[in-house]
């Protein structure tokens, strides 16, 4: 076990670095982060003409929902190059390659996730820099609770990233991977769909057969619960609306279970697999 | 790609089904159920409801008093709501017996039914209301009746001094046409001076008191409970068992305004913390009702209000509880005081035309001769020009002394710059060009 999980840190160094800058030197982020923040804008304005249109609005936090949907935008595109960046390098054949140095699974997949992580923290200085300028052109308060908000975000992005990379280390192909994640998403998004639809038809005009698919769609949702990344995405936002520390604290001590969870996880498949998987 | 197809199907499958699902709607069946009707106090007024069979749990407010009764009615599931009905109107036959409350299992008290009834003492539309029962029931339903019964006295009395006043006013107009054709000059102010004086009418019963009922009081410490009725004949009444919530503020005292503005009577904001900005724009005239408040779980109010009602247990929320009346509102811009606002009355008047809208007026009596103002409340006329951008508003009682938890911040919306947004959202792929020219300059 010892030798499984240990790491080389100047390999994941290299690797990340490698990442990183090829990931830096490409558009993808960049026009990411434009269409993420168009998003926000487009909300703003909305949030702004009902101010104008109401009179007022009552709020101590008027940025957050614009972040919530940024990172709404962001968290697909990260979600897309991390489930893609070890089937890629698989598919391609650079994994074999690069495995007969001195590069283990767990140095491999530390070095994704922190050049991952390390591309949202740039995408968190465009937060930083975008909603600043937002809040000195409109006078919507740029608030501390935004600060909690977008420091929350960094441990939610990492349920995402790890959620990625788990399906990376579990398919060979490029191709295979996005199709698994948009049919997984799609998947919970249908489970959540009919759960919420049985929830609004009465219990006793139910068929047996239709109630016992309500209780398991009960029980698959709240499992999904737990296993969507998008979940903790949606868990953590409230947090921050509902203002409770506890719930706070629980959503970044949640969110470093599940990281480090899906970690092991794909370090043990891509050794299981190996590197031709 | 056959394994992807297959999971395709399914997902498609999944969603068709659930669009054939919707096409089976139908009349909803009804029920007879055994409920619990409920009369809670919800921390300023009493509200009634009802919990159907399928609530496990009845949430109220702990040292209250709180009225519930057992009945048998015709439940229906309104799937528009996807909630449960009473079909009170239909049916609601009283179940009779003794209703038990449990604690861990052993039963702490059988309560009979007693006699209660809601005071309003300022009316029944009124923000507070308060239950009192047996004797004190009786004495405030008499107050109530005999307080009635003057006010007919009066209209009966106020009918005929009318009556009196139209004759008078008659024979004065006859008088006056009389003494004008004799060639006496009579001035404005003399006729005037000289017309009968019409009777104005009695001021109705401003407080209102609810009939006596009989129903269980529940007035507990904070605690988990369960209740359940005893039939007369010794057995426990069929879906009678429940389990019983009472619960207490967390925090209490501080200082809540229901904010309107001037252009929407009818969309009125809450502003319950200090740390929430009202953001404004333009020009504004806001009504402010400040109100002391409580503090309660937002799962357990919810469930008090309706017990389908779902909520967040780790959310709080306030409740208004009592209008402040006797303060004065201190606006200011830049710690600068501007004016001091005195509560006033106001009027919504409804204006005729196709615009159809209303009209917040200062209440005059006798401007608004038989009718009462809509509300009270310190009118606040703020404009991004003239605050800059900014102001403050707080409570001040007495002698300057601010009351603490009044303070509230009003800041303006700049609309002129929502274009700017769009461009703001740009500059990361700016950074993106400035990175790829660096590139390409390195290349090269």
């Amino acid at each position: 076990m010892r030798s499984r999980f240990s790491l080389a840190p100047h390999t994941a160094r290299v690797l990340v670095r490698r990442d990183f800058l090829s990931a830096l030197k490409g558009w993808g982020l960049y026009v990411a982060a434009f269409v993420s923040l168009l998003a926000s804008s487009f909300i703003l304005r909305s949030h702004l003409g009902a101010i104008k249109e109401n009179n007022i609005l009552i709020s101590s936090d008027p940025l957050n929902y614009p972040l919530f949907i940024s990172l709404v935008v962001i968290s697909f595109y990260l979600a897309i190059i991390s489930v893609i960046s070890i089937s890629r390098e698989k598919d391609q054949g650079t994994l074999e390659v690069l495995f007969y140095g001195p590069v283990n699974c767990s140095s491999y997949l530390a070095a994704k996730y922190i050049k991952d992580m390390l591309l949202y923290l740039v995408m968190v200085c465009f937060f930083f820099v975008y909603f600043g300028a937002v809040s000195g052109f409109t006078n919507l308060a740029f608030s501390w609770s935004l600060v909690k908000a977008i420091f929350l975000s960094i441990f939610l992005v990492s349920c995402i990233v790890s959620f990625g990379l788990f399906i990376s280390s579990l398919t060979s192909r490029m191709r295979t991977s996005i199709i698994w994640l948009v049919g997984i998403l799609l998947v919970f998004l249908a489970v959540q769909i009919f759960h919420t639809m049985l929830i609004n038809l009465e219990e006793e005009a139910l068929s047996s057969s239709l109630l016992y698919l309500r209780k398991t769609l009960e029980m698959v949702s709240h499992g999904i619960g737990w296993i969507s990344p998008f979940s903790y995405l949606n868990r953590g936002m409230q947090s921050i609306a509902i203002g409770s520390t506890l719930l706070y604290g629980m959503s970044i001590l949640y969110s470093l279970v599940y990281s480090f969870v899906l970690l092991v996880f794909s370090v043990l498949i891509l050794e299981a697999k190996g590197v031709r998987g | 790609m056959k394994k992807s197809s297959l999971f395709f199907t399914l997902i498609l499958a999944l969603l068709l089904g659930l669009l054939v699902s919707r096409g089976l709607a139908q009349a909803p069946p009804i029920r007879e159920q055994l409920v619990y009707s409920l009369n809670v106090f919800d921390g300023k007024t009493y509200t009634s409801g009802f919990c159907p069979r399928g609530e496990d749990t009845i949430y109220i407010i702990a040292n209250e008093n709180n009225a519930i009764t057992a009945r048998t009615t015709l439940v229906y599931f309104w799937p528009i709501t996807a909630r449960y009905m009473a079909g009170f109107k239909t049916l609601n036959e009283e179940v009779e017996g003794t209703l038990e409350l449990l604690r861990d299992g052993k039963v702490i008290a059988s309560l009979e039914k007693e006699d209660n009834v809601v005071f309003y003492p300022e009316g029944y539309f009124a923000e507070n209301s308060k239950m009192y029962l047996h004797e004190e029931a009786h004495a405030f339903l008499q107050k109530y009746e005999d307080a009635t019964k003057e006010y007919y006295v009066r209209i009966d009395e106020y009918y005929e001094e009318t009556r009196e006043y139209r004759e008078a006013f008659e024979e004065f107009l006859e008088s006056i046409g009389e003494r004008r054709e004799a060639g006496e000059e009579l001035s404005r102010t003399q006729v005037e001076a000289q017309m009968p004086k019409q009777p104005s009418p009695p001021e109705g019963v401003r407080f209102y008191t609810t009939p006596v009922s009989k129903q269980y009081i529940l007035d507990l410490p904070q605690g988990t409970y369960q209740i359940r009725l005893r039939a007369r004949d010794g057995t426990i009444a069929q879906d009678s068992q429940k389990n019983l919530v009472a619960f207490v503020r967390r925090r209490g005292g501080t200082i809540g305004y229901e904010i309107t503005p001037g252009n929407r009577w009818t969309m009125k904001e809450n502003s319950n913390d200090p740390s929430r900005t009202i953001y404004a724009s333009g020009r504004n005239t806001l009504y402010l009702r400040p109100f002391l408040q409580d503090e309660y779980n937002d799962f357990y109010y919810n469930k008090l209000l309706d017990p389908q009602n779902v909520g967040t247990s780790e959310r709080w929320i306030w409740v208004h509880t009592t209008p402040i009346k006797n303060a004065l509102l201190d606006l200011l811009s830049k710690g600068k005081l501007l004016e001091k606002i005195e509560r006033a009355p106001y009027y919504v008047k409804q204006i005729p035309g196709p615009e159809l809208g209303y009209e917040i007026l200062e209440y005059k009596e006798e401007e608004f001769p038989e009718r009462s103002p809509s509300f009270e409340g310190h009118k606040l006329e703020v404009s991004s020009v003239s605050g800059r951008g900014k102001y403050d508003f707080r409570l001040e009682k007495g002698e300057g002394e601010v009351m603490e938890g009044s303070e509230r911040e009003i800041l303006f919306v700049r609309k002129e710059d929502t274009n700017l947004l769009h461009i703001i959202s740009i500059f990361p792929l700016i950074v993106g060009v400035v990175v790829f020219i660096q590139r390409k300059r390195r290349a090269s």
